[in-house]
Parts: structure tokens; sequence; C-alpha cells
């Protein structure tokens, strides 16, 4: 059996559906995290996959711009959790509903 | 070995300093301040990183006029793009155009005016660091590339250097646990929205093979730079607009992705708030404008533009319909700017149209933005200032007697409100009249049914508006506000005792806005040369 | 817009189909709830309090920094292969990128970042915290390296019993 883009396009449709529901329906900020950047790698095949159907580079130069824009999110919410779960250690997303209306 | 090193040069762009100077002078500005304030402890100063995030708008803001004069005096402008005045930067990442100048222009006032009115914020909350400042300039520039972005790579660093800096802003108010709790929803529902939005350019990119935008929009038409047509895959391409419009239609605060907008104005400081309304719009409404009217704007127009109108229906509708229930300010003028983001999808719906009522929809909007800069700006300055310190006091009780207390900036309020409801002689009256005649000259029935969902909202709407004037022009409150939404009981003992304190600076922020949305609405006509001149840009 | 009605139509089969599944389950079934049913299927013993995770929290200011300098590489590594082709302008291009990226760095030293032992802020602020107090001196102080000295002028201190209120006091750091 033959291995074609579709597969690759597959693959990143299901990381990418992960990683959403997952966004949706965990409760720890970190793993929602995890969650955050699983979706962006699963782009990330999508881009390479299609590059290389196309023959075409900018799919796979995109995917580093895309590794950065994960890195500076990661980074940055990240202090944000750790700023949160500072002020309660056992903090699940539940507990951030202060404003309501 | 040395085979592998050595390469045939590769063609390097050339880079035209001088039309990018709008982006480099913000970005740069922002890492300036940031070291400066490292290195050298005298920068640590009061009001010095204002002062000089002040300077850097000006400075930016000055550039315009002698960018556009060198792109009118061009003597062969792009081909391609309807014979108007633009130029390719950087091998095509972005372009310089009219409508680049016209977003370009909104940002830096933003910036200019937040900064102004943070600095009063930060002093009174005791946070004088240059870290507010550098972000602010950072998203500037991220909300500047955005909007010139030619490339949907491109537009997608764009946003994020726009949001990601804004999504610090929003927690960074370090003693409110709202704050920081708003700054998490803002980051995880924007980080879902752009890993959905880049899912659409991966899409459009397999479909079409390209992501500039020209390229995106040759392929459609059959063909594209290298003169090959891909097969391109309609369904591939619908589904990669859509996921698109959803990350668009999540920073502009849209119908079914506006859930966050509520909770995260109340929560983050207002000036940010302020900048979130202004400058973080406009360049979402900037890129989106961009992308979906040049990128999608032919074969694949009359598909986006039903999604377009029903997001904005549904956009005026619930915004104007929830900002009655409330009873925090804060979340009523996130509910109202729900609504407004509602208004100016109207003329984006307008602006997916045939040319000639499509360049009126384009003008509508691009005004509709410049008039609620200045209103949202004005808005959120008072707001702030009533907010008093530790930015709690944010119930609509608390505005009672304003009138009696602060005369001035309560007119200059209700000015401004005036403004938002879009009365006469401001200038959200135009900004609304504009989009719904805009809308109305489609001739469509569902076009008709819009314009008239959009008058509903705006006469909805008003009643929030008014209520906050009735309550500023009542007498003191009779009995002292126990209903105050967001605030603990022992600090709201604390925030009742302390005075309003209006610094100088803030008050002549809301003046200016108070000035500008009545001069708008008294003489429209002002600027609207550039403002065409923007709204034929697009026409590609 | 017709081309819009299988997703209305697809939408309406879908919730449906959702709602006539619960409601006919609902009607259907049997429902004799025990608390051995309703509570929460777990694995193993259940769990009386959450483990202890008490992580200084630079430990996360570390590995954030280290994203910063590891996703340098990402655009350090191209242009050093491309390298001989890019030329001068590929020179140009990565010496600005690495200085914007420099430009954290020393960010990040001015604000302590890099800093172990007491805050920088701290000391430079706080009254509570001894000047004198730098990293060497609190791990010499706790690692009783060359504290013979101070030890002996202690035990001195202790014996004359007139000084001992005055030097007791300054030996605050070395006593905890």
């Amino acid at each position: 059996m033959e291995v074609t883009t579709t597969w690759y396009l597959v693959l990143s449709a299901v990381l990418f559906a992960l990683g959403s529901f997952g966004l949706l329906v965990r409760r720890n900020p970190l793993v929602m995290f995890m969650c955050v950047e699983l979706m962006l790698n699963a782009v990330n095949i999508s881009f390479v996959a299609f590059s290389r159907s196309l023959r075409d580079l900018a799919g796979q130069t995109a995917v580093f711009f895309v590794l950065v824009v994960a890195a500076a999110e990661v980074v940055v919410g990240l202090s944000i959790v750790v700023a949160l779960l500072r002020r309660n250690p056992t903090a699940t997303v539940d507990d951030f509903a202060e404003m309501k209306g | 070995m040395m085979s592998l090193f050595a390469q045939v040069p590769v063609s390097t762009p050339e880079i035209q300093w001088f039309y990018l100077a709008p982006i480099l002078i913000l970005a740069l500005g922002g890492v300036l301040l940031i070291t400066l304030t490292s290195v050298a402890p005298v920068m640590r100063g009061r009001h010095i990183s204002a002062l000089f995030t002040v300077a850097t708008g000006v400075l930016a803001l000055a550039f315009l006029p002698f960018i556009a004069a060198r792109l009118d005096g061009l003597v062969d402008p792009v081909a391609g793009q309807g014979g108007r005045p633009a130029v390719d930067l950087v091998s095509s990442a972005l372009v310089v155009d009219h409508f680049t100048l016209w977003v370009s222009g909104l940002i830096s006032v933003a910036v200019i005016l937040v900064a102004v009115m943070l600095d009063g914020y930060l002093e009174r909350e005791g946070f004088e660091s240059p870290e507010w400042y550098a972000l602010l300039l950072i998203s500037a520039s991220g909300g500047v590339i955005l909007a010139s972005a030619e490339d949907l790579i491109v537009t997608f660093l764009g946003l994020e250097i726009l949001s990601i800096a804004v999504y610090v802003l929003a927690a960074l108010h370090l003693r409110r646990s709202e704050s920081q709790e708003a700054g998490f929803k803002y980051f995880i529902l924007g980080a879902l929205s752009s890993a959905i939005f880049l899912y659409g350019i991966a899409m459009v990119y397999g479909a079409t093979g390209s992501t500039t935008l020209t390229g995106v929009a040759g392929s459609m038409t059959g063909r594209n730079a290298a003169g090959l047509s891909p097969a391109v895959d309609s369904s591939l391409v619908m589904v990669g607009i859509a996921l698109m419009l959803i990350g668009f239609g999540f920073k502009v605060s849209a119908f079914p992705l506006h859930i966050w907008t509520p909770d995260v104005y109340q929560g983050s400081p207002t000036p940010i708030v302020g900048f979130m309304t202004s400058a973080v719009k406009v360049a979402a409404f900037g890129g989106m404008m961009r992308v979906f009217l040049v990128g999608f704007g032919g074969t694949f127009a009359s598909d986006w533009r039903v999604l377009v109108l029903f997001m904005a229906g549904f956009t005026i509708l619930f915004g104007s319909f929830l900002a009655i229930v409330q009873t925090n300010i804060k979340r009523t003028m996130a509910f109202s700017s729900i609504a407004h983001a509602g208004f100016m999808l109207v003329g984006l719906y307008a602006a997916a149209s045939p040319v000639a009522i499509g360049d009126t929809g384009k003008r509508a909007v691009l005004f509709y933005l410049l008039a609620y800069t200045f209103m949202s700006i004005g808005t959120f300055a008072v707001i702030s200032i009533v907010g008093k310190k530790g930015d709690g006091n944010h119930s609509i009780e608390a505005y009672r007697g304003l009138a009696k207390r602060e005369p001035l900036l309560a007119m200059a309020f209700t000015v401004l409100l005036f403004g938002q409801v879009g009365a006469p002689f401001t200038a959200g009256f135009f900004a609304k009249f504009r989009v719904i005649a805009a809308a109305a000259q489609v001739e469509r029935t569902e076009a008709y049914i819009l314009a008239g969902v959009a008058m509903l909202g705006a006469a909805v709407g008003a009643y929030l508006y008014l209520r906050v004037v009735v309550a500023m022009f009542l007498d003191v409150q009779e009995s002292p506000s126990t209903e105050m939404a967001d605030s603990a009981d022992e600090t709201l003992a604390l925030v009742e005792v302390r005075a309003l304190e209006v610094p100088p600076a803030t008050l002549a922020v809301v003046l200016l806005a108070a000035v500008v949305t009545l001069v708008l609405g008294i003489f429209p006509d002002i600027g609207s040369g550039a403002l065409a001149e923007a709204a034929l840009a697009l026409v590609r | 817009m017709a081309q819009y009605l299988p997703v209305l139509a697809l939408l309406l089969l879908g919730s449906g189909f959702a709602a006539i599944n619960l409601v006919v389950s609902k009607l259907v079934s049997p429902s004799r709830p025990t608390e051995e049913k309703l509570a929460p299927y777990e694995c193993g013993i259940v769990p009386g309090r959450e483990p202890p995770h008490r992580f200084p929290v630079r430990f996360y200011l570390i590995a954030m920094l280290f994203i910063i300098f590891d996703i340098e590489i990402v655009f350090l590594y191209p242009w050093a292969v491309a390298n001989a082709g890019l030329g001068r302008f590929g020179l140009v291009a990565i010496l600005i990128f690495s200085a914007l990226v420099f430009e954290s760095f020393i960010y990040l030293i001015s604000k302590g970042a890099l800093d172990w032992g007491t805050l920088q802020v701290n000391r430079r602020l706080s009254p509570m915290v001894n000047e004198d107090r730098t990293v060497e001196s609190t791990v010499r102080k706790v690692g009783l390296v060359g504290r013979f000295e101070e030890v002996e002028s202690l035990k001195d201190a202790l014996i004359d019993g007139n000084a001992a209120t005055d030097s007791v006091p300054e030996q605050d750091g070395a006593a905890a």
C-alpha cells in the first residue's frame, strides 16, 4: 500500500481534532497548552504534506514560522499559568470563573 | 566535501526601508525602550516610558504623509492592481498602499492615546514599568504587519505578534486576579482561534499552491504567477475560507466567537481594553478586508459573503440585547463593542459586492474604524478614571452624580456615548448610516433584512448608553452602591472612600476623543480623499 | 445561498439524531442508581489528596528562557547551511535577528532572571534582607566552609557576656 499525501492530511486532521477536543474537555491548564501545541503541529504536518505534493517550498518555510510562533505562545501562556497557579496551586480551569454575567 | 557548500547565489530581495518605516519605527521603538530601560536606570524614571511611546507613535504617524506622497509619485505602480499605487516589499511579503497607510495611521493614533491614558493609570496603580509600553508598541507593529501582509504566512505572523503581546497586557495587572483570569481566557481561546486560522491557511495553500494573496486570487481564476494552474479544489478552498473567517471572527469578536469578550474586557486593565477595542479591532478588520477582498474577492466572494451576512446580523443582535442586562460598565461596553463589530461586518458584507457598491462598503468600514477608534478610546479613558485605584469601581451605579462632581468629564463622556448610540451630529451617526446605506445598496432581499436588523440593533443599543448617561445626571446615590459586580466587600469600602482623581493627560485624551467625535459628526467629509484612496487600494 | 442548504440539513439531521437518542434512552432504559454506580470511575486506589508538587517558579522561568534560545537555532541552522548562496544579505539579516534575540538576553539580565539565591529586587528593596547575603555567602554559610573563625568569635562573644548582646544579632544569617 502506498502512502499518499491524503494519509498525511488525514493524520493531520485527526491530530488537529484531538487537540481541539482536548482543549475543550480538559480542565488542567497545562494540558490545555499541550493541546494547543498539538493543534499547531498538526497544521505543520498539513503544510509539509502539501508542500511535498505541490513541489513548492513555501509550505516548509511556513513550518519554521509556525514553530517560532508556537514557542512564543508557550512562553507567554506558561507565564500566565504560573502566575495563576501561584495564587491557587491546585487550580483547574473551572476555578477561573470569577467573572460571569 | 566542498561541493556541499558551493551553492549558486540565491536571488535576495531588495529591502525598501523607507516604505517599511511605520512597522520598523513601532517595533524598534518597543525593542529600544526595553533595552534602554534595561541598561540605563535613568530611563526608568516616571513618565519617560510614556513620553517615549508617544514620541514613537508620533514619528510613525509623521512618516505616513511622506509615504503617501512617494506612492502617488510612483511612475509605474505595480501592475494588475487596478492602477492604484502600491509597492510590494520584501519579495511580496508586504504591500504598502493607501489602505495600509490608513490602518497604520489609526493604529499609531491608538498607540499614542492609549500610552497617554496608561501613564495616569499606571501611576495610580503603582506599576511604573516600561514593559506595558514596549508590549503596546510591539503589538501595534504586529497590527500594521497584519493589515499590510500580502502573504498569508505573514498575515499569521502579524496576527500573532498583535495578539501575543495583548495576552500579556491583559494579564499584567498583577494585583487583580481577574486580570490574570482574563489573560488566561484570552490566551486559550486566542490560541485556539489562531490554530484554526492557521489550518485555514494550510487548506488554502494546499488547494491553490500559493500563500500569497495575488497567487491565491490568481489561481482561482485559472492562472498563477508561474503560469501553471494547479487543479484548484474548490471545496478545500471553501473549508480554508471558513476556517480563516473563524480566526478573524474571533479577533473582531463576531457572533459565534464573541464569548470571550465580556470576561476579557471586564478583567483586563482598562487602558488595555481601550487598546483592544481600537488598535486590535482596526488591525483585525484591516487584515480581514485585505485577505478576503483581495485574496478571496473574486470567485468565492458570493460564498463567504453569506457567512459574513449571518455573522453580522447575529453579532448586532447579540451585542445589543445582551448589553441591556449588564450591571458592570466594562461588560456593557464589551457587548457594545461586539455590536459595533457587527456593524462593521455589515459594511464588509457590502464591500464584497461588485465594484461600485463594494467601494461604498469599504469606505463605510474604514470610516467606522476611524470613528470607533476615537469613541472607544475616549470611553475607556473615562472608565479608567472612574475605576479608581484598584480598577474595580465599574458598576453603572458608580456613575451616579458624575455630572455634579466632574462636569467636564461627564459632558465629554455624554458626547462619546451619544456617538456610540449613533446620534446625529456625532461621528457614530455617519458611521452607522454609511454601513447601513451600503448594505441597502446591495439590493437583495437578505441585504435589506440585514439593514433592518442593523437599524433595530442600533435602536436597542441606544438604551444601554442612555442608561449610563441618565445615571451620570442623576443625583448622588441615595443608597450606597451595593451591587458592585466585581469587587469584594472590603475593597468596596475602600473604593467608596477614595475620591476621584482625574489625571490631566487622561482628561485631555477624553476631551480630544469627544471633540473628534463631534467634528467628524458635523463635517463627516474631513479626510474623505484619503478614505476613498484607501478603499480603492483594495481593488484587485 | 442555496449551496448552504445541505449544511443546514446536516445540522438538523445531526442534532435531531442526538436528541432522539437521548430521549429514547431516557424513556426505554431502567434507572436504578446506587452510590457505587454514580461514583466516577477510578482505576486503582482512590487518591486521598493531591500529590505535593512544590516546584520553585524559577524552573519555569529557566524553561521559558530555554525555549527562546532554542528557537533561535531554528533560523540559524538553515542560514548556516545556505550561507554561501545567501551572501551579504543573509549575513545582515541573521545579524539583525541575532541582535533582537540578544536584546531579550539583556532584558533578562537586567531583571535578574538568571540570578539564583535571593532575588535581586528583594536584595535592593527589602530592609528584611541583608545586603551582604549574596549567593556566595549564603552557600558558604550553609556549607560551614571557612566558617571556623566566625564560629570561634561567636563562642568568644557568648562567653563574654557583655559583648554577646552586640554581636549575636549580626550573626543572624549564620545562626539561621
